[in-house]
């Protein structure tokens, strides 16, 4: 059992851990996260918290930990002495623009890809994308995937992306992967799920339609 | 949350606990009304008030939502003068999967489209959602029972026009989530993967793994922004809403910033209410699994301006929230664990109810173990029951960690590891039954105004079924964004605050206070000078 060794636990022992968090000296306790210890210490102008469990990507910070520096979520870092956090701005607007719609078959998505993200290619195995990433995410794997056109393949590995998009800040090519990750799963998704049961029934209702004229079915499409 | 301080103590619980202990027989079921009578919260004594004035004055209400309700408004009209002016032909308030849904169909009809939200696009409670979204797609399925199951599952409460439509919508909810990108778990034949879940008749859920919220979020969220007509303001929360010369009609809303606070008047044909739910009012002292900005805000503009709200003293507490680690206090183990066939056992080692009844039943049945003594106890005195993950390890190894990735990780970083260690768990404040009454159109009774999602109500009755919240949200979204869009009037002549001025003269009248202005915004403990009452 790793019971005892886990923080929360150890929260109940109420031991004081001093940091700072945007530049304001905060005294919080062992177990608490960064939001917590933030509310605590009544850090002002807290615009970037979320859900709170890891999954909506606000609570953005960069964290210097002695010689360390890294960024990550504030609501799944636990505090640490001589800790110093700094929340970060939302990301900017994304650069790279396209619609579904715009796409006409699956046929030329690779050559709409690189049309799209031209800078995809030019990825230098840095590394910062992975390092960056709060999931542990082999972003950069996603990247190459994505850039020889193995959309599939890509987008599974973009399956935990909560879109906090640091990633993007991270690259020096600003090839902003965690939007290369979803578009990966977008086409996919888009040109290639065509589930069976799914595709029947809406036949079904279809003719229903026809037949019957069944109330309660209107698509709101035409 | 009385009687809370008897239980076994937890680590005292933890070494007793055997993944491979006989369980013993389920016990005799009990009579469900007198169960849910003694034990939901719902029914807690003082919980509930009279609204005094508007549009549902005499009716029962959640006393902290009653007092947001009947509170003053933060502006009047003096505010109104200079302050700068955008014209939209469509307004979306709030940025969730509703919010999105209305937005992205408003505009494929044609409308210009401003979507503000009061944190970021898509912080939201559909990010969380982890189990699925129901839709009647499988050959032994009809829309037919998914309406039943609805209407049964919400005490037949509901609105059967709106439940209808809603499930006859469910296929074509998941072609167009599908063409916006949305990836769903497959069979090895192609088939969606449905799985069953608590109060469907049959397997009817469709899911992306645990991830179902956050899979349908990110894709909405990124066709919002990559869309050319939908302009998107986040750290953007409506303060009012606007109406014409005598009060009667929505022309648009009074939005301020988090970043600058300055105030911004958005003049519109018609206003998307997609606020969502209120578990940060944690009502009746609960936790909740709800995302910071779930607040009831939408609630409280609706209501000021004169529409019909519902079902006020119904919120479901979803059963299975997680009690230890810390952190994670009120966060939800989804109900697909349970589905899969986790059980619930109490402090004595023993099931005692059937884990797959309504989320009322199961709620009540665990705050009464936990009452009567037989509950497991934390540090701070609060008390809960095992979800039993490693049994369910036991007989289906490695089910978690392929089909739910998303419990796995989120518990990894406090050092428990559900495989091993069953979860302590205790009911949260999870989702708002009732809300704005709506059409079949997400029309709500003021003109000009609709409201989608969870701050809308009449769908569920007094008990939501597990996957039917994200079913809801896409269907009257892309119902009201269609709506609001048909709406071609020429637009507001004046906008004012003739309907402020209305229910101030009620509470004056009625002797109300007045001293708590709202909306809520955010909860007071997360406020830190970002926004200031």
């Amino acid at each position: 059992m790793t019971i005892k060794n886990s923080p929360a636990e150890m929260a109940d022992e109420s031991r004081p851990v001093a940091l700072t968090i945007n530049g304001l000296a905060v005294s919080a306790q062992e177990g608490m996260t960064v939001v917590e210890a933030a509310w605590h210490g009544g850090v002002p102008r807290l615009t970037g918290v979320g859900c709170m469990e890891g999954v909506c990507g606000s609570c953005r910070i960069m964290l210097r930990r002695g010689d360390i520096v890294s960024v990550g979520l504030a609501c799944q870092t636990f505090v640490e002495n001589g800790a110093e956090v700094i929340f970060l701005p939302p990301a900017s607007a994304p650069r790279h623009h396209y619609e579904l719609s715009d796409f006409k078959d699956g046929w030329d998505i690779h050559a709409r890809f690189q049309d799209i993200f031209p800078e995809a290619a030019r990825c230098r195995h840095c590394h910062g994308c992975n390092v960056s990433c709060p999931k542990g995410i082999s972003v950069e794997e996603g990247v190459m995937q994505a850039s020889a056109g193995r959309f599939r393949d890509a987008g599974e590995i973009f399956f935990e992306c909560v879109m906090c998009e640091l990633c993007d800040g991270a690259c020096p090519e600003l090839i902003a992967p965690a939007h290369v990750g979803l578009f990966s799963r977008r086409v996919t998704a888009h040109f290639h799920l065509r589930p069976p049961n799914l595709i029947h029934r809406l036949e079904e209702l279809r003719q229903d339609k026809l037949d019957k004229s069944v109330s309660y079915i209107d698509d709101g499409d035409d | 949350m009385t009687a809370m301080t008897k239980g076994i103590y937890f680590t005292e619980a933890l070494a007793r606990y055997r993944a491979d202990s006989e369980l013993g027989p389920l016990p005799e079921p009990v009579d469900v009304y007198a169960l849910l009578n003694a034990y939901h919260p719902d029914y807690l004594r003082d919980s509930l008030v009279k609204l005094a004035v508007g549009a549902n004055a005499g009716d029962s209400c959640q006393r902290e939502l009653a007092e947001l309700l009947q509170a003053e408004a933060f502006i009047d009209e003096a505010d109104l003068a200079g302050t700068p002016v955008t014209d939209i032909d469509v307004l979306v308030i709030g940025g969730g999967g509703a919010g999105c849904a209305a937005a992205l169909m408003a505009a494929e009809k044609g409308a210009r489209v401003l979507l503000a939200t009061k944190l970021r696009l898509g912080d939201s409670n559909t990010v969380m959602a982890e189990g699925g979204i129901q839709a009647a797609i499988e050959p032994d399925d009809s829309i037919q029972q998914h309406i039943q199951d609805t209407l049964r599952g919400g005490h037949h409460a509901g609105d059967p026009a709106l439940v209808s439509i809603m499930a006859a919508d469910g296929p074509e909810v998941l072609r167009w989530l599908i063409q916006q990108g949305m990836q769903f778990e497959q069979t090895t034949g192609g088939d969606l993967h449905t799985r069953r879940a608590g109060g469907l008749s049959t397997p009817r859920l469709v899911h992306c793994r645990d991830y179902t919220g956050l899979e349908m979020m990110r894709v909405l969220r990124e066709a919002v922004i990559q869309h050319r007509s939908i302009e998107v303001w986040e750290q953007s929360p409506a303060v009012e809403l606007l109406s014409n010369e005598t009060g009667q009609k929505c022309v648009g809303a009074v939005l301020t910033s988090l970043l600058d606070g300055r105030l911004r008047i958005v003049r519109t044909r018609s206003v998307i209410l997609a606020t969502g739910g209120l578990g940060r009012l944690h009502l009746n002292g609960f936790p909740t699994s709800n995302h910071l900005g779930a607040t009831g805000d939408g609630l409280v503009l609706a209501y000021r301006i004169g529409a019909q709200l519902r079902e006020l003293d119904s919120f479901q507490y979803h059963p299975t929230g997680l009690l230890h680690p810390a952190h994670l206090s009120g966060k939800l183990v989804t109900e697909g664990v349970r589905a899969a066939g986790t059980l619930l056992v109490n402090a004595l080692g023993n099931r005692f109810i059937d884990e797959l009844q309504p989320r009322d039943v199961v709620c009540a049945a665990i705050l009464r173990e936990c009452s009567e003594g037989r509950g497991i106890r934390v540090d701070d005195g609060r008390v809960g029951v095992w979800l039993d993950t490693p049994r369910l390890e036991r007989a289906r190894p490695g089910l978690l960690e392929k089909q739910f990735p998303n419990l796995m990780t989120r518990t990894k970083i406090a050092g428990v590891d559900p495989r091993k260690q069953p979860l302590l768990t205790h009911p949260t404040l999870h989702y708002q039954n009732g809300g704005v009454v709506i059409d079949v159109n997400g029309a709500t009774t003021v003109p000009g105004l609709y409201a989608v999602g969870e701050v809308a109500g009449g769908i569920h009755g007094r008990n939501r079924l597990m996957g039917n919240a994200l079913l809801d949200i896409i269907s009257f979204g892309r119902r009201a964004g269609a709506a609001a869009t048909a709406n071609r009037d020429r637009g507001p002549k004046k906008v004012t605050l003739e309907h402020v001025n209305r229910l101030r003269r009620a509470l004056t009248i009625a002797g109300m206070p007045m001293t708590l202005r709202s909306p809520q915004v955010l909860p007071d403990y997360a406020t830190g000078g970002a926004w200031n009452r």
